[in-house]
Order: C-alpha cells, then sequence, then structure tokens
C-alpha cells in the first residue's frame, strides 16, 4: 500500500497513516480528559471541562505527532535492531523526546496546572516534569513496544506467505516433474517413429519397441521419487542413449563417464533427459556425421557436476526462436533445482566452441540413505 | 527336434511366437492353448521339451500350471520359458529353475537367444546322459546363472557368459559380451558364488574369467594388467601373475 510520499519507499499498516495516527492519540487524549473528569465530578469537585479537554488532548496529540515522527524516522530500525540498540540508543532519545513534548506543553498552556499560584516556565516545567515524567517515558516506549509488535507481525506474515508460495511452487513442480516422467511428447514421437520403421525394418521397429517397453518400466519403478539415485538416473540416460543410437547410426559417439563414488548420489529425477534430448533434437540431428555427446558425472568438493557436452548447432547459435518444447523442458530442470537446492545450484549453457555446446549443473552431494531391493540371485 | 507347446490367452501373442518361431527350424509347435487347463491337458498329451508359458491367464496362472505338471507322473516337465508382461515374476521363476523370463514386448533376438538356451541345456543334459553322468548334473557349490534386473530388463545370465567384474565403490560392473550392467554387490559375494576354475580376483577390483583372457601385460609404472579378448584392460596385483600366466600356458 503506498500511502506514503515516495521519498521514503516503505509500505505500511493502514493505521500507521500520519491522520489516523494522530488522530487515535488525539482521542486517546480526550478519553484520558473524560476519566479525570469523571473522577474529580466523583468527588464532587469542579473542574473546567473544556481546559481538561485541551490540556489532555494536545498532550496525547503532541505524543501522537512525536511517535508519528519516530515511526517515520527510526520505525525499520526500532522493528529490526537487536535489544541493546534500544537500550543504548533509544533510551537517551526518549528522555530527550519526554522533554521537548513536555517543554512545548507547558508553552502552550501558561495558565496551568490550575488552582497554583503563578509560576514561571521554568517553575511550571519543573512542575509538569515531576508529575509527567514517568507517564511520557512509559508512552514513548509503549509505542517503541507497538512498533517492534508490528514488525513481528509483518515479519510473521511476510514468513507465511512465503511458505504457502513454496508449497504451490512444489506442488506445480512435482506435478510437471511427474509429467515429465512420462513425458508423452517423447512416448508419441518414439511411437511415429516406430510406425515409420515398421514399414521397411521390423526387426528395428521392434527393437524400437522394446527398448520403450524397458524405459516405461525403468520409469513406473521409480513411481513419483523426485530424487533417485545417479545409477538409476544414468540406467534410463543409458537406455535411452541406446534408442538415440539406433536412429543417429555411427553419425553421433556417445560417451558417458560416472564417477563411481557418485553412484549413490541423489539426483532429481529425470534431470539429464530432456538436456540429452536437446542435444539430440537441436544439435546433432543437424551433423551428418562425426557428432559427440559426451556426459560426465564427477565430485567437485562438497557438489555433484553433471555436463552434457554435444557437437552440432548449439542452443544459443541456433537462430530458431526457442521453441515450447525446449524451453519448458530446460526451465522445469530450473525451478526444480531452484526447489530442491535453493541458491546452492548452479545451472549453465556455455558454449565451448561455434560447434560445441556444454550444459553444466552443479548441486550439493547428497547420498542415497535406503536402497530400493534389488532382485538379485544367484543360482542354478 | 524339439517340440514346443505355446500358452497364451491372447491370440496375438501366440500368433507372434509362432511367426517368430518359424526361423527356428528346429523347433516344432506342437499345440497351443489359451488357458491353464488346456495347457497341462496339452503338455500331459504330447510331452514337449519346451513350453512358452504366459504367467496371467484364466483360471489358474503360469506357476499353478508348472505346479500341476511336476505333480503328475511319468511326464517330463519341459523346460520353460516365460513370456510375461509383468517383472514381478521374475525371481520365483528364476528358483523354479525357468529356462528364460521374457518380458512383452520381445525382440525376435531376445527370443532366439532363449532358445538356444534351451538347447544349450537340453543338449548338456544329453551330453551328461552319454558320458554316463547320471540324469542330473552333479549339484555345484558355485552358481551356474544370476537373475537381475538392468536397464528395465529382466536377465538369467549365464555365469560363463560373464566376461569380466570390475569393483565400483558400492556396485560391480559386470561385462558381456556386449554390454555391462551395474548390480549392488560385494566384490567379495561374487568371489564366493563363482567357480574358482572359471574366475580368477586378479586385484581388489577385478575378477575376470579365465576363459576370456588374452595376455597379460607390464605397464609402464611397474604395475601389471589383464588384457581381454575384447581389448578390455584390467588392473592386476602382483601376486596373481604366476598364477595368471600358468594358466594361460596351459590353456
Amino acid at each position: 500500500m503506498r500511502l506514503l510520499p515516495e521519498s521514503k519507499d516503505r509500505t505500511q499498516p493502514v493505521f500507521m497513516h500520519p491522520v489516523i495516527f494522530v488522530g487515535t492519540s488525539a482521542l486517546l487524549g480526550l478519553l484520558f480528559a473524560l476519566q479525570e473528569w469523571m473522577g474529580i465530578h466523583k468527588w464532587n469537585l469542579h473542574i473546567n471541562l473544556p481546559v481538561l479537554l485541551a490540556a489532555w488532548g494536545v498532550q496525547y496529540l503532541l505524543w501522537g505527532i512525536f511517535c508519528w515522527l519516530l515511526w517515520w524516522w527510526l520505525g525499520p530500525q526500532i522493528q529490526r535492531s537487536k535489544p541493546i540498540w534500544l537500550i543504548t540508543r533509544l533510551l537517551p532519545l526518549s528522555l530527550v523526546a519526554c522533554l521537548a513534548e513536555e517543554m512545548i506543553w507547558v508553552l502552550i498552556f501558561p495558565n496551568l496546572p490550575l488552582n497554583h499560584p503563578h509560576m514561571d516556565y521554568w517553575r511550571r516545567l519543573e512542575f509538569q516534569l515531576d508529575g509527567e515524567l514517568f507517564n511520557s517515558i512509559l508512552i514513548f516506549w509503549c509505542a517503541v513496544a507497538l512498533f517492534r509488535g508490528i514488525g513481528y507481525y509483518q515479519r510473521y506474515r511476510e514468513k507465511e506467505r512465503a511458505a504457502a508460495q513454496l508449497e504451490v511452487q512444489l506442488a506445480n513442480a512435482k506435478i510437471s516433474a511427474l509429467r515429465m516422467q512420462l513425458n508423452p511428447h517423447f512416448l508419441f514421437n518414439t511411437m511415429n517413429s516406430i510406425s515409420s520403421l515398421m514399414r521397411n525394418d521390423i526387426d528395428a521397429a521392434d527393437t524400437m519397441l522394446e527398448q520403450l517397453g524397458s524405459l516405461l518400466r525403468i520409469t513406473l519403478e521409480r513411481r513419483d521419487a523426485q530424487l533417485i539415485t545417479l545409477r538409476d538416473e544414468v540406467e534410463f540416460i543409458e537406455m535411452y542413449l541406446a534408442m538415440q543410437e539406433r536412429r543417429y547410426g555411427n553419425r553421433v559417439s556417445q560417451s558417458l563417464s560416472i564417477d563411481a563414488e557418485l553412484h549413490d548420489a541423489m539426483v532429481p529425477a529425470m534431470i539429464l533427459q530432456p538436456i540429452v534430448e536437446n542435444a539430440y533434437a537441436h544439435g546433432l540431428s543437424k551433423l551428418g556425421g562425426g557428432g559427440i555427446l559426451a556426459i560426465d558425472a564427477h565430485r567437485e568438493g562438497p557438489h555433484v557436476h553433471l555436463s552434457v557436452l554435444n557437437s552440432g548447432l548449439g542452443l544459443k547459435s541456433d537462430s530458431r526462436p526457442m521453441q515450447s518444447g525446449q524451453g519448458f523442458g530446460l526451465a522445469n530442470i530450473r525451478s526444480r533445482l531452484q526447489l530442491h537446492y535453493g541458491s546452492d545450484h548452479t545451472f549453465d549453457i556455455s558454449e565451448l566452441d561455434p560447434d560445441r555446446v556444454q550444459v553444466a549443473i552443479t548441486f550439493p552431494l547428497q547420498l542415497a540413505q535406503n536402497h530400493s531391493k534389488q532382485i538379485t540371485r544367484f543360482g542354478a | 527336434m524339439i517340440h514346443a507347446v505355446l500358452a497364451d490367452d491372447e491370440v496375438l501373442a501366440r500368433q507372434k511366437l509362432r511367426q517368430l518361431l518359424r526361423e527356428e527350424p528346429d523347433v516344432e509347435i506342437v499345440g497351443e492353448g489359451a488357458s491353464a487347463q488346456e495347457t497341462i491337458e496339452l503338455v500331459r498329451a504330447t510331452s514337449p521339451e519346451l513350453l512358452f508359458l504366459d504367467i496371467r491367464m484364466p483360471g489358474m496362472d503360469g506357476f499353478d500350471v508348472i505346479d500341476e505338471l511336476a505333480g503328475s507322473a511319468g511326464c517330463a516337465m519341459p523346460r520353460v520359458v516365460f513370456t510375461t508382461a509383468y517383472d514381478q515374476y521374475a525371481v520365483r521363476a528364476f528358483e523354479i529353475h525357468a529356462a528364460d523370463y521374457l518380458l512383452k514386448p520381445f525382440t525376435s533376438e531376445r527370443l532366439r537367444s532363449a532358445v538356444q538356451r534351451v538347447r544349450d541345456q537340453v543338449e548338456a543334459v544329453e551330453q551328461s546322459a552319454v558320458n554316463g553322468n547320471g540324469h542330473r548334473a552333479k549339484a555345484s557349490a558355485y552358481s551356474t546363472r544370476i537373475v537381475f534386473k538392468s536397464r528395465g530388463r529382466i536377465l538369467f545370465l549365464p555365469v560363463p557368459d560373464i566376461r569380466w567384474i570390475a569393483a565400483e565403490e558400492n556396485y560391480v560392473r559386470i561385462s558381456t559380451d556386449k554390454e555391462t550392467h551395474l548390480l549392488r554387490e560385494t566384490m567379495a559375494h561374487l568371489e564366493e558364488r563363482l567357480d574358482p576354475q572359471m574366475f580368477l580376483r586378479v586385484h581388489r577390483s577385478a575378477i575376470v574369467n579365465l576363459h576370456y583372457i588374452k595376455e597379460v601385460r607390464t605397464e609402464q609404472n611397474g604395475d601389471f594388467a589383464v588384457l581381454m579378448a575384447n581389448g578390455q584392460k584390467l588392473p592386476m596385483s602382483r601376486g596373481y601373475r604366476s598364477r595368471v600366466s600358468e594358466w594361460l600356458i596351459r590353456s
């Protein structure tokens, strides 16, 4: 809410608007005045009501202005600083503010206190401070406490809002990751290839069908796990690469280099497939031969470093605008990395040469805690 | 001649098998069953050497069929090759000594290798009968085959097909002639299960099939290595060098 002029770029709660702030304080003053009047009246004494109202009203009005100024100038610091700061900085300020307020008030009301012989300014000030200093300081610190409370409340709401947003993001990512796992567009493309192959090379079509079946089985095994071992991810990629190899023959030379110590590293499921798919669709498919596709996984300190290198027209040098399929796959990876690892990850696409592109990802190394039962058996 | 019965409730599945088996001249299809009961009767009537068996059929399932047949007297159990869309029965199939487990959709190549396994088994039995070793080969303390899942496929891998095994931290990489498989196993466990007449552990991180060693090499830095028939090089500890060289000379 933009209630303040743009010079101080802060949003503030509606009740901190100066008019309301000051108005409320004045009202408080009037109420205190009424209270005093009723008290005196009870004792069957009389007092000049308008004077009473004016005195209290002005006092609280002054306080209202002071507090609002305090909020204006020091609000954020009061909300966020450590208690030590409050004691060392605000304490002297509180005394100064109280003094100032009383000085102004005494100036405005030369004929108060009533029923006392006339005193000069300093006597009256002394009298006023004597009675009111403690109250004033109390008012000041109540305001400080109020500001701080507002600060806590705002932070709490902020956290709630962030948490709710994260939940929505996570749910969305889960859904799209799930969709990626089955990846319909990849399925349909493959089916189309099979349909094409079966007309003149039944064995090739059969092989592709079997490979697709294996891929689906691997996917089904994972269910909806968001993180899987690198070993499982590589298993999928190996089958995927085998399929691509059939399509591209010896036009592309594939290499897969996975550090043995990373077999049990947890990685986001299907993190490599979209990158490899892009590498083929947008880079390698343009080549007539001599293409390279190299996948590497090694450890860099506390991080896992994954990279996919391919030759052919890279993602950057592709003059065609990004097709929806391509962008979506990589954007999905980025958001999933952000979700799992926050800022502790990197995702870079770099052109190593005019005709070699590398996608490199790093994220923290987390080893699998438990393992799904393998079905290995020895027998006769 | 190998006589075969095809058991599957789906017409197209049986048709596929029939078509693909035309490529195997020594396999003759003697019957097709569309249900468990039909299959049992057929097998009893024709005593085939080979049974292609689906698992999920109306009435009883494939394993029940085997139980029934095993119970019948005077009927030799055919060798069973399961053909199924479900991978969760693989271990059970392995444990009842099925010859192979084909996951649908399978390729003709896959079927061919399954039929070859059956041929090998039949031959081995005939051979041991000729040699007078009795009906069953003597039980060995060592494994002759391993079942595992790799890249979404089920493999009943005959141990002699393994060329070498390399350690990769908590895993081992098993290599056959065409591909490698990563399994969560320890080298020690494998060493226990493999016949030392065939497999020798030459290094902390390498076990080799002696039949596929091409030669022993000395590296530039003085370390030893074993060169396999397909060009793969594996590290070898000093202590094993003489044993391997000896073996090479003898063979």
